[in-house]
């Protein structure tokens, strides 16, 4: 079977290799000594019509399929032979709408562990993109000049990132809580303004902050107040007062262990098709 | 460990549609919608799975007709339930005899009547003269003493008649025996033939004669000899047919005496028959004194006379009462469960058969009953009534020449005479015997009584061998030792009467003596009953010391468990001497602390553990000192298992000391934390998370004393770090406790901002842990560590209000609605169910010292077959749980060794596609809860994961089992506990020894397509594999604590780092299989869907390359890519990657 897969791969390399579509494949291996390589599926990046993209278009190379022990730093070097790299962004998942993005703090968004992810590399020119499609490979992650961690030494570099500064996340604790306080105060001082001031129309909002204040709108409030609703009425209901009433009950009653029985029934049909009742 | 199943089937299964995918949005309209389709459609996978039933308005509400009436009314009287109606039903189909085997059954009869009446008869010798025997027949007796008067013909039997069971209709499958009495004829007997087994040894001859006349015959397939109920002086021929229906029948050959042929009141208990002159070969020391009475020589003539009579009896009080009928039919089913109905001594059909009898005659039972009924009166009746004490008797005249029920209780344990009343029905059964019966049904009782949905399945349905039922088992091998703790015990009075039987008469004072020693430790004392066994009619007779092993069973009283010293008298007290001599040398005087001086014993025992195995202690010692009986021929089973969850060094404990200790270190924590001045907002709960906090891990956590060369320094934040050029350092792992913090309107009401301020209280926390209790601390973002008396704890600061927030959505009309979100729905996990689960578990532990052993070996166990990472740990400590709350049919374990092969059982037979496992945690749930809760569950059944856990706080979403296992891990799980489990049993059943007790904690590794062998070096558990190493590398742990204290290594565990890449990475191509304790190897399987090629898919390239198949461009695993990426990831980890390519195709 192997040896067929090898045969495959030769072929491969020899005819030139077999790319989806609007995609070319170029070979990336993580080091010389390894015998297969994994392939890289690069394209450049477009979008439809009227969407929006973050990435620049034109200068955008879109890579799918980058092993997990490519890092950002290594794509940019791998392909900075085309043309001067901007930027590189690793990502699990090709983003289809347009997300905004901000700066995540390395304490309350620690790494996550890498997969095979998908790439955006921005280079500074559009020539870099044609260059890079055009690239034959195979690439090499780690080379004698840049090596690239990985198991156990990765692991404790790792370990050793994980332990960080508190006194920096006291400092990014603070800078956030002090935005967040001014930005409530903020609003706080909105709605006192508005409060009891009626809008165009005529109307006045009324708020939890108010003289009187209301009950708050949330699910749980309506459903108490239905429950007490419901529980009033049925306080003023007379049971098995007529006589339709406890033929009814009786009914009910039967209907019940009509259908009880007939569970019962399906149970021991099953019981039965796994043989319980063998006792032994 | 037996053949693994094939890969292929397991390969198989993950390939079909998964039914049960856990959904968890799909509540509401639409889910059911779609779940209602899904029945549909997919109707062929979710077959064998209940579903609620759908009846028409018009079927419901229909005028009943009379019929149906009644029938409603009488399964209301009657049964419990019409469930349990329907099964009682069912079970006696099963084990009824069909009218047509019947049919085949009396043909083969009225044939062997033929045969039996034309064998021909024989001159007259004498008993002694036996030439005349052919040469391929052997008298099935022990001729001891050979030398006997009288003399002896062969005669065609006066009468052949069928008695026992299969007349009345009340024998049950799959053994089918037909009891027929072969009434000898006056002749061949004479005068005195009661009399030194002269009756026995005619009875033997005859069968001798009749199996030779009848072997030769083509009729049978075999004609065999065995004991009758297993007594040594009563062999019975047993005829099976030929053909087909070999395994239909038996039938059992009884020769008996000429009605009134003996004098009963020759036969009394009183009475001896048996001369000692004659048995012995001297007449007993002291000439003059009275002859020793054999009850048992005497009960067993008797028995022979009233074959008939019985039958008769028997047939006018069940006659064509069909409830009787099934009632017995059910109650042997009950005792067969129980494996009290064989050999000599059972608790027999026969004998529950009297016993309605009686109950009929005093009328507690009714003609009109139902067979659950008369099952649910004899348990009640046997529950209450102690039959050693107070004897019962069927018979009705009050002659005064009838000998006194206090005569029987002298002679016999138990007492319930016939209707002769001169014949003790349990003259054989012991009085530890009867106690067992009385145990079970006491427990029955309390079964039937808690309207337990599965009643039926517990009561009769469910096995109880010995190894199961009762924590510790000891077996005694070889048997001939028996023989002299017979002269030991002075016991020759009994043997004489057993003729010559020693095993069984030793069996009584060996119990008593086992029981008296055991004391308050002891709950119940059960012995096996030796079996009866078949020989063939050419081969002598087995002998005594050839019917097996003893084994005995012992149920602990926990609550005894834990002293070590055996009080005695004081010294001055005449009842010090009986203590002195009953405890032999290990009696000590002593002195106490309230200034008595007394007799005591002191057993030594340290830990836990060792306490669990005291009674071994004291059952050697005792049957050393009394029975002569050497502690090699003593095999106790009782703590064999525990090594496995023994730690590194120590080989005395089995942790729960090691886990004390944690949890006293933790109590401590918590009231450091109460205590904390200068927080802003005050602690308002503080509750252990971890496993170690229920006492459910494995191995428990030592104190780490870090050697500070072994590792790299991070000053600044007072830590240390792994060094690469070292083997990896001892894993340590934090402990999380969870730290609630008081509800305030401070709090901001935004999911973010929560978080800061949470980190912000992790700093405030480390930062006063250190200035006020000088704890080592570290605080992150979402934790605290705190290193304290060499254990690292983790708190996290919680706020209550926090899941609330994150499920609120505003809807565009304003209205603020609470829907479950995946992270309100983890929060809570972590922070309000974990840590109930904990406190409950830490109760549950209190009140059952086994618990935490045997959780842990569970959990082992399954971590061990590679599945710990399919099932959390929270799903098996409740499933251990499960085990102690719900034992039924059994009591909790007070062992780990029974609770663990329970908790195999369990697993392997539990249904779980059709029932949750309701855990009743501090008995919350009451019974109408529980059925809410189930068909709540049928309802939902196709929402929830495969493997379904309630509990009391988490009665809808089976929280602990949401994430796996999944529908194939679960099956695997099952296999093999279904395979382990007869395995163990039979390995703890081996009276020689055990064995290699591991085997079954080895993972099978063939099913595997590649096999990832990791290096020793970065294994930092590495000892705690299974076959734990005799050298591993130095974790960098001193015995004596450092100087200073950095924080340690905390979690470091590269096999797991390297699993958490792998999973990631290659998860949609294959699982992955590794024991965490201390595993070499990671076994791989590949995803068969993902081996089939597929479109290109910018979304799905993942380890994929792109080919062209038949012109089109499909995508594959790029398996070679992939298996040399195995060992990128974990270079320095992995040794080497074996991958068996012959066992797939891309």
């Amino acid at each position: 079977m192997v040896a067929r897969r090898r045969k495959r791969a030769a072929r491969g390399s020899e005819e030139g290799l077999t790319s989806p579509p609007g995609y070319s494949a170029i070979p990336i291996k993580f080091s010389e000594k390894q015998q297969a390589s994994h392939y890289l599926y690069v394209r450049g990046h477009r979008v439809r019509e009227g969407t929006k993209s973050s990435w620049p278009q034109k200068r955008t190379l879109f890579v799918l399929n980058v092993p997990p022990y490519c890092t950002e730093e290594c794509l940019s070097r791998l392909l900075s032979p085309c043309g001067p790299v901007q930027s590189v962004e690793l990502q699990e998942k090709p983003d289809l709408a347009e997300t905004t993005k901000e700066p995540k703090s390395k304490f309350f968004h620690p790494k996550p562990v890498p997969g095979f992810q998908v790439a955006y590399v921005v280079f500074q020119k559009p020539g870099g993109v044609s260059a890079a499609l055009a690239l034959k490979g195979p690439l090499l992650v780690s080379t004698e000049s840049h090596p690239v961690k990985s198991g156990v030494h990765k692991w404790i570099r790792d370990y050793r990132d994980s332990v960080l500064d508190p006194e920096a996340l006291r400092v990014e604790v603070d800078t956030f809580m002090e935005t967040y306080d001014k930005k409530m105060a903020e609003e706080e001082a909105k709605a006192q303004e508005e409060e009891g001031v009626p809008d165009e129309e005529g109307w006045v909002k009324v708020t939890r902050r108010g003289r009187r204040p209301v009950l708050p709108r949330t699910e749980a409030a309506s459903l108490r107040v239905l429950e007490r609703e419901k529980r009033k009425r049925a306080r003023k209901e007379l049971l098995n007062f007529y006589a339709w009433q406890h033929r009814e009950t009786k009914m009910e009653h039967l209907a019940q262990l009509r259908k009880k029985f007939e569970e019962d029934k399906q149970r021991i049909e099953l019981m039965r098709a796994q043989r319980k009742f063998r006792p032994y | 460990m037996g053949p693994a199943p094939a890969g292929a089937q397991f390969r198989g299964a993950a390939g079909e549609p998964e039914v049960m995918e856990p959904a968890l949005e799909g509540t509401g309209k639409e889910g059911k919608k779609e779940s209602s389709k899904k029945h549909t459609v997919a109707g062929s996978p979710g077959e064998g799975l209940w579903q609620p039933v759908k009846l028409s308005r018009a079927e419901l509400y229909k005028e009943p007709t009379n019929e149906e009436l009644n029938r409603l009314r009488e399964t209301e009287s009657l049964f419990h339930s019409s469930l349990l109606r329907l099964q009682v039903e069912e079970l006696l189909k099963e084990v009824r005899l069909s009218e047509k085997k019947k049919e085949r059954i009396d043909a083969f009869l009225r044939e062997v009547n033929q045969r039996i009446m034309r064998v021909p008869s024989t001159p007259e010798t004498e008993l002694t003269d036996q030439v005349w025997l052919p040469a391929g027949v052997q008298v099935p007796l022990h001729q001891v003493p050979y030398a006997v008067k009288g003399r002896f013909r062969f005669l065609p039997p006066a009468r052949v008649t069928v008695v026992g069971s299969y007349l009345l209709g009340t024998c049950i499958r799959p053994d089918i025996n037909v009891d027929v009495a072969l009434t000898m004829p006056r002749e061949i007997l004479q005068d005195k033939d009661g009399l030194n087994q002269r009756y026995f040894r005619k009875r033997a001859l005859y069968l001798a004669h009749l199996a030779h006349h009848l072997a030769p015959d083509p009729l049978f397939s075999s004609v065999r000899f065995s004991y009758t109920n297993g007594c040594h002086l009563k062999p019975s021929l047993l005829l099976r047919p030929h053909g087909k229906d070999e395994r239909l029948v038996t039938v059992r050959l009884h020769p008996c005496p000429p009605p009134d042929f003996f004098r009963p009141c020759r036969l009394l208990p009183s009475k001896n028959n048996v001369r000692s002159a004659w048995y012995r070969g001297q007449s007993p020391p002291g000439s003059g004194s009275p002859e020793p009475p054999t009850p048992h020589y005497n009960t067993w003539v008797l028995q022979d006379t009233a074959l008939e009579s019985h039958v008769q009896l028997l047939s006018t009080v069940l006659g064509s009462t069909l409830g009787l009928k099934d009632g017995v039919a059910l109650l042997k089913v009950w005792l067969r469960q129980r494996e009290l109905d064989k050999g000599l001594g059972g608790f027999s059909g026969f004998l529950v058969s009297m016993l309605v009898a009686f109950l009929v005659s005093t009328r507690k039972i009714h003609t009109t009953m139902s067979g659950y009924q008369v099952l649910r009166s004899i348990l009640q009746f046997l529950a209450t009534t102690d039959l050693t004490v107070n004897g019962i008797s069927l018979c009705l005249s009050s002659d005064p020449s009838l000998p006194a029920l206090a005569d029987f209780h002298q002679a016999f344990p138990v007492v319930f005479l016939d209707s002769s009343g001169r014949l003790n029905l349990c003259a054989d059964v012991t009085a530890s015997t009867y106690h067992q019966v009385q145990h079970e049904a006491r427990l029955s009782m309390v079964l039937l009584d808690s309207k337990a949905d599965d009643g039926f399945q517990l009561l009769l349905m469910t096995p109880k061998p010995m190894i199961r039922a009762f924590d510790h088992v000891l077996h005694l091998h070889p048997l001939s030792r028996l023989q002299a703790a017979c002269h030991r015990l002075k016991l020759w009075p009994e043997l004489q009467d057993h003729g010559g039987d020693y095993v069984s008469a030793t069996l009584g004072p060996l119990t008593t003596l086992l029981e008296q020693g055991l004391g308050s430790r002891l709950h119940l004392l059960a012995h096996s009953r030796p079996p009866v066994s078949e020989w063939d009619i050419s081969q002598d007779p087995p002998k005594h010391r050839d019917s097996g092993t003893l084994t005995l069973g012992l149920l602990l009283r926990p609550e005894g468990l834990t002293s070590v010293l055996e009080l005695g008298p004081e010294a001055d007290q005449p009842e010090a001497a009986d203590f002195r001599r009953f405890w032999g040398s290990r009696s000590e005087l002593r002195r106490f602390q309230d200034g008595a001086i007394r007799e005591a014993v002191v057993w030594e025992a340290a830990s836990m553990a060792q306490k669990r195995l005291i009674p071994h202690q004291v059952v050697t010692h005792l049957l050393a000192l009394h029975a002569d009986i050497p502690d090699t021929c003593v095999h106790y089973m009782g703590g064999l298992l525990e090594a496995l969850i023994q730690g590194l060094k120590e080989t005395s404990s089995t942790g729960e000391e090691a886990l004390a200790a944690v949890v006293r270190c933790y109590d401590d924590l918590s009231r450091q934390l109460w205590g904390l001045e200068g927080l802003p907002l005050t602690v308002s709960a503080v509750q252990g998370a971890h496993p170690v906090l229920r006492y459910t891990e494995v191995f428990p956590p030592a104190p780490v004393k870090p050697a500070y060369s072994f590792y790299e320094h991070l000053r600044e934040r007072a830590s240390l770090l792994p060094r690469p050029d070292k083997p990896c350092p001892a894993y340590v792992e934090p402990m999380t406790v969870v730290c609630h913090l008081e509800g305030s309107g401070q709090w901001p009401q935004d999911a973010e901002a929560i978080r800061r301020v949470r980190a912000a209280f992790q700093l405030r926390l480390a930062e006063l842990l250190t200035q006020q209790h000088g704890l080592r601390c570290r605080a992150t973002a979402t934790h605290t560590d705190v290193f304290k008396d060499g254990f690292v704890f983790r708190i996290r600061v919680a706020y209550q209000r926090e899941p609330q927030i994150l499920k609120e959505t505003r809807s565009p009309e304003g209205m603020i609605s609470l829907r479950d979100t995946r992270a309100s729905l983890r929060l809570e996990r972590d922070t309000r169910q974990l840590p109930l689960l904990t406190s409950a578990l830490h109760g549950l532990q209190q009140q059952h010292p086994a618990f935490s052993g045997v959780a842990r070996l569970a959990k082992r166990w399954v971590r061990a077959q590679l599945l710990g990472e399919g099932l959390t740990d929270e799903s098996l400590d409740l499933v251990a749980a499960a085990l102690f709350l719900h034992p039924e049919p059994f009591t909790p374990p007070s062992s780990p060794q029974v609770g663990f092969l329970r908790f195999l059982f369990l697993v392997s037979t539990f249904d779980w596609k059709n029932n949750p496992l309701i855990i009743n945690l501090n008995n919350e749930l009451t019974v109408e809860e529980q059925v809410e809760i189930r068909s709540g569950f049928l309802a939902t059944r196709l929402q929830l994961p495969v493997m379904v856990i309630f509990t009391p706080q988490d009665r809808k979403s089976s929280v602990w089992t949401q994430d796996g296992p999944s529908p194939q891990i679960l099956q695997r799980l099952v296999v093999l506990a279904a395979e382990a489990l007869p395995v163990l049993e039979k390995q703890l059943m081996d009276p020689r020894g055990p064995g290699d007790i591991r085997t079954v904690f080895r993972p099978p590794l063939d099913m595997y397509d590649v096999l990832i062998r990791l290096s020793p070096r970065h294994i930092p558990r590495h000892r705690q594999g299974v076959d734990s190493p005799a050298a591993s590398f130095c974790r960098g742990l001193l015995s004596e604590p450092g100087s200073s204290s950095l924080m340690p290594v905390l979690g470091y565990d590269p096999p797991q780092l390297y699993l958490a890449q792998l999973r990631e990475a290659f998860g949609d191509l294959a699982l992955f299989f590794y024991d965490q304790h201390g595993g070499e190897v990671i076994g791989v399987l590949w995803k068969p869907s993902s081996f089939q090629p597929q479109p290109f898919k910018a979304s799905n390239t993942k380890g994929r390359m792109v080919v062209s198949q038949v012109g089109e461009l499909m995508m594959v695993p790029n398996v070679e890519a992939i298996l040399e990426d195995f060992a990128i990831l974990g270079e320095g980890l992995v040794q080497a990657v074996e991958a068996r390519s012959e066992r797939w195709t891309v």
